[in-house]
This record gives C-alpha cells, structure tokens and sequence, in this order.
C-alpha cells in the first residue's frame, strides 16, 4: 500500500469525521465560524501527527517487546494527553501569535477520540513509521477538511429561516449528513 | 429522594446525547442496529458508573495538581477491563463495536462526571450520577440504532419483519443516515422539551 | 503528588495485568477456535482439521530470543482429513493491507491437484457496499482452480471489483503472498 493511498484514503474515501465518526464533538463545536474552523484544524493536524510518531515509538519499543500491549490504551491517551500539554508550551514560548490563534483549542484537542483513534488504528494495520505519520496527516487534513467544509454551510445558513427546533446541532447533524453522502462519492476513487 | 434526582438528571433533563450533545462519536458510528448501541450504551455505563464511584472515593487522596491524569489513568483502566473481558466472552460482539471500546477513554461523558460531579460528591450519589449518565445514554443509543435498523435492515433488534430480498433503505444503515437520523431525532426532542416547558411555565 | 500518581498507575497496571493474564488464554482460545471453524468452510468435505507448525528453520535452538523470533516466523498450516484419514487439502491464512486496514484471508488448497478450493475472507475493515463486497461468493469463485504456477494478481488473471480496486488487490495479494510462503513450506516438509 503506497503513501499516496492511506493519505488519499484517510483523507477522502474513509474521512475520519465524515465516514469513521471521529472528532465528532469538536466537528459540531467549532463549526460555527470558518476561522476557527481553520485554526482548530490545524491545530488537530499538528498534534495528531506528533501524537502518531510518539505512540509508534511507544508500542513498537516498550509495549512490544516488553509484552505490555494491555497498557496501550492507557499509555496512549497519557502520551497525547502529554503532547497537547507540550506543544501548548512551545507555542506559548515560541509564537505567542500563534498561540493565540490556536491557543484556546488545544485543551480541548486532548478528548478528540480521533487522535487516540488514529493510534490504535495505525497499530492494528501494523504501519511502518513513515506510513503511520502520512497516516496522521492524512487524518488531520481531513477532520480540517471536513471542519472548514460544515463551517463554510453554517455561516451561510445563518440568516436561513430554519424551523425552530432544528436550529443549532440539529440543522448542523442534518448538514453533515448531506456532506457524508456527498464523500460517499469518493468511495470509488482509486 | 436526592439520589433519585441524580439519578433520573441523566435520563432526561441532562441526557448526554439529546441535552449536552457529548459523546457523539460511538453515537453516531456503532448504531447500525438496536442490539450494538445497546452493547455501546451498556458498555460506556458500565465505565461510567465504575470510575465515577471510585473517582469520588479517592476524591480526597489525589492531589488537585494531578487530578486529571489520574482520572484518566483510572478510567482507562476500567476501559481496558471492559475491552478485554468483552473479547474473551462476547467475540462477536467486540468485533462489531471493535475500536469504539477503547475511545470510551476519550469519551468526553465520562471525565465530564468525574470532574463535574464525582470529585465533589460523595460516593452513592457519584454512583447513581454514573448509572443514570450511562443508562441515559444507552437509551439514546438503542432508540438511534432501533430507528436505523428498522428502516436500514427491515428489522428490530435482530426480528426481521419485511418479506426476504425485500429491498431496504440501505443509506440509514450507512454513514449519512446516522447523522441525518440523530439531526432529525434532535429536533423532536427540542419539540418535547419545548413543549414540557411551555406546561410548567 | 508525583507518589499519589504513581501508585494509582502501578495499581491499575497491577489490576490489567492480572485481568490479560485471564482473559488472553480465552481470546486466543475464541480466535483459534473461530478459525478451525473456517477451514471447513475452504476445505468443504474435511472432517477434522490438524495443525501443523512450519518454520522456514527449523534447527534446534536454545536460545530463548532466538526462539521467540522462531515463532513468530512459524507458519501455521490447517490440513484438512476426511473420514477415511486421508489428506483431502491444506488450508492457510494471508495478509494484506486493503483500504482501511489489513485483510486477513483464509485459503482452501486441494491435497492432489494444488488448486485453490475456495477462500475466505476473515477479516477487514473496507468501505460498506464498495470494498466490503470482497466477501461476495462472485469475487471469491474467481480465485478458484488457481494453483501456485498462476500469477494470482488483479489484471491479469483476477478481475478486479469495479470501484473497489484496492480491496480486490490486497485479496489477490493476501492469496498469492501466502499461497508461495505456505506451499514451499508444506511441500518441503514432507
């Protein structure tokens, strides 16, 4: 299986918020607006790319070979819990524009069951490292992706007259499905 | 009468899915079938109940400073213990909901009562706090994955009743149904809710 | 606060290890189980199945590493025997990455001829209504008669599923891949 293939597959065919229903919550959170759309995109896709690399390194070089594989849930979400916190601190040192733009999303980037999603799946297909950070990316940009894409049709729908008890996550699951159908589309690609 | 009141908060009044749309992700994808949200619903209940019960217990033990990672650490535990027992007794059954056991963790309902409500009561009321939590969001679970199966599969938890090769909507058992089924489900329970409200006011 | 923290870890981590220890006998059990089921599926007129372990070297080794890497690189062949103790085939499993993840293949291969009985899919994880249709019996047939001279492959003597070209690869690989491993292996042993 080529590069090119898990990240198309990742980002398109199998999108993870579209298609496997991961980052479901911040899907509906953060889609009001396109800018933090934007920023909590990408945000997502810097930390689940760390997040693949480290917790490759984590099964293939303790849990493997020392016959722990009980612990990886554990130790997965700690990791990540962890490189939230980490890049949370570098950014704030490094790029306090930056931080600013993504600051107030990466708490919340720790509970994104796509990260600890991506993990274990990276692990049950028994990825090479390189294989596993493509993997991450192509994940990332397609929560990012399909992030942008919600919050593009809901700033539009704003002024829309929606009937009443739709309005809010209702019209926004409704939306989504539509977009999901529309994905569906690419499930021939390749 | 108080342990009842945090009981029953989170069959209705704060039920996760419908009232504080948290914990979407296994929601959404393992409700193909009333059985398997069911299965979810059971599953996720049964972590809540666990880690918010020995959550409070240690409530006086963990430091505020750690509290977070040691929550996490207790309840990826109670994950772990659920992940493993299920595969070795119900097989099947593991293979369906398959990755969504493990990202229990991750789900947001569970270290949401740990923090909000476990860390500062006591542990009965923490325990029927998670029960109640838990078995609002089973119902929610089997009532999504009931609607789907029935016009998915032609069938309800498992009982087939259209005629064999008769032809479904296959979409509700595929990703768009799920979100235009929850979307939809959504707005009848704003309705419901309105419509309580508007009686006692 | 660092103690507090670690005595919960090394307690749960105590607890995990003690629950694995019970349940992965029953797992693996289960698994195994599941499997010899299937070969009667691939190895239609058997009546018990015996498993025989095959590894590329098999020289005496005392070495406790040395032994762990032996078994992980031991190939496990089901031979399938009628009511009359006769050897009717041979039954393998194959791997491949497919479009979501691995697919695992159960093979079915005639004792007197050397041509593929029938297959069958353990395991995968492909898109609902497009990949997923590699379970059918329609693609499966077309792997049937095929025998180690063949080139197994999409393309050339396998017709893919349209839209689905990855998954029906990864098949075709899955089959080849372990048909070359297991063959030599079996046919050496004797």
């Amino acid at each position: 299986m080529s590069l090119f293939t898990i990240l198309l597959s990742a980002l398109l065919v199998n999108n993870f918020v579209l298609v496997r229903f991961l980052g479901i919550c911040p899907f509906m959170g953060v889609s009001k607006q396109v800018d933090s759309a934007i920023g909590m995109g990408l945000a997502t896709t810097f930390v689940m790319v760390v997040a693949a690399a480290a917790t490759w390194l984590i099964q293939w070089f303790i849990l493997e070979p020392f016959g722990l594989p009980f612990l990886q849930n554990m130790s997965f979400i700690l990791v990540i819990a962890s490189m939230v916190q980490l890049v949370e601190m570098f950014l704030h040192k490094t790029s306090p524009s930056l931080y600013r733009a993504m600051g107030i999303f990466l708490p919340l980037i720790t509970t994104n069951c796509a990260i600890l999603g991506l993990a274990i799946m990276g692990v049950q297909n028994s990825y090479t490292f390189i294989e596993t950070v493509v993997f991450g990316l192509g994940g990332g940009l397609g929560f990012t992706l399909a992030l942008i894409l919600l919050a593009g049709i809901r700033e539009e729908l704003q002024f829309a007259d929606i009937p009443k008890p739709l309005r809010g996550a209702g019209i926004a699951f409704i939306l989504a499905g539509l977009l999901s159908l529309a994905f569906g589309g690419f499930a021939g690609l390749v | 009468m108080r342990l009842w009141k945090d009981f029953v908060r989170g069959l209705w009044g704060e039920n996760p899915t419908f009232r504080l749309l948290i914990g979407l992700c296994p929601t959404l994808a393992v409700t193909t079938s009333a059985i398997n949200g069911m299965s979810m619903g059971l599953a996720t209940a049964f972590v809540l109940l666990c880690s918010s019960a020995l959550i409070s217990l240690l409530k006086n033990v963990i430091p505020a400073k750690v509290r977070i990672p040691a929550y996490i650490i207790v309840i990826a535990t109670f994950v772990t213990i659920v992940d493993l027992v299920m595969n070795a007794y119900m097989p099947d059954l593991h293979q369906v909901l398959g990755l969504f056991i493990p990202l229990i963790v991750v789900n947001c309902i569970v270290l949401g009562r740990a923090e909000a409500f476990a860390s500062k009561n006591s542990v009965i009321a923490s325990a029927f706090d998670g029960l109640g939590m838990g078995l609002g969001f089973t119902w929610a679970l089997t009532l999504l994955g009931a609607i789907r199966e029935v016009f998915g599969a032609g069938s309800i938890f498992g009982y087939s009743f259209v005629a064999e090769g008769a032809t479904t909507l296959g979409i509700m058992a595929l990703p768009p149904g799920a979100f235009i089924t929850l979307g939809i489900l959504l707005a009848v329970m704003n309705m419901i809710a309105a419509r309580q409200k508007k009686k006692t006011s | 606060m660092v103690v507090v923290l670690a005595v919960i870890a090394m307690v749960s981590a105590g607890i995990l290890s003690v629950v694995y220890g019970t349940t992965s006998v029953i797992i693996e059990e289960n698994a195994a189980r599941a499997l010899e089921s299937s070969v009667y599926d691939v190895l239609p007129s058997a009546t018990r199945v015996d498993i025989i372990r095959r590894s590329p070297d098999e020289h005496g080794v005392d070495d406790p590493k040395e032994m762990r890497e032996q078994e992980q690189r031991t190939t496990l062949i089901y031979q399938g025997i009628n009511e009359q103790d006769q050897v009717i085939g041979y039954a393998f499993v194959g791997e491949a990455n497919g479009y979501g993840g691995v697919i695992r293949v159960l093979v079915g291969v005639d004792e007197a001829s050397d041509q593929i009985l029938n297959i069958k899919v353990l395991e995968h994880t492909e898109t609902p209504g497009l990949g997923s249709r590699i379970e059918d019996e329609s693609f499966r047939n077309r792997f049937v008669g095929k025998t180690i001279e063949d080139p197994i492959a999409i393309n050339q003597d396998i017709d893919n599923i349209s839209g689905a070209t990855v998954s029906s690869r990864a098949v075709a690989d899955a089959v080849r891949k372990g048909f070359v491993e297991t063959s030599s292996l079996y046919r050496g042993g004797e």
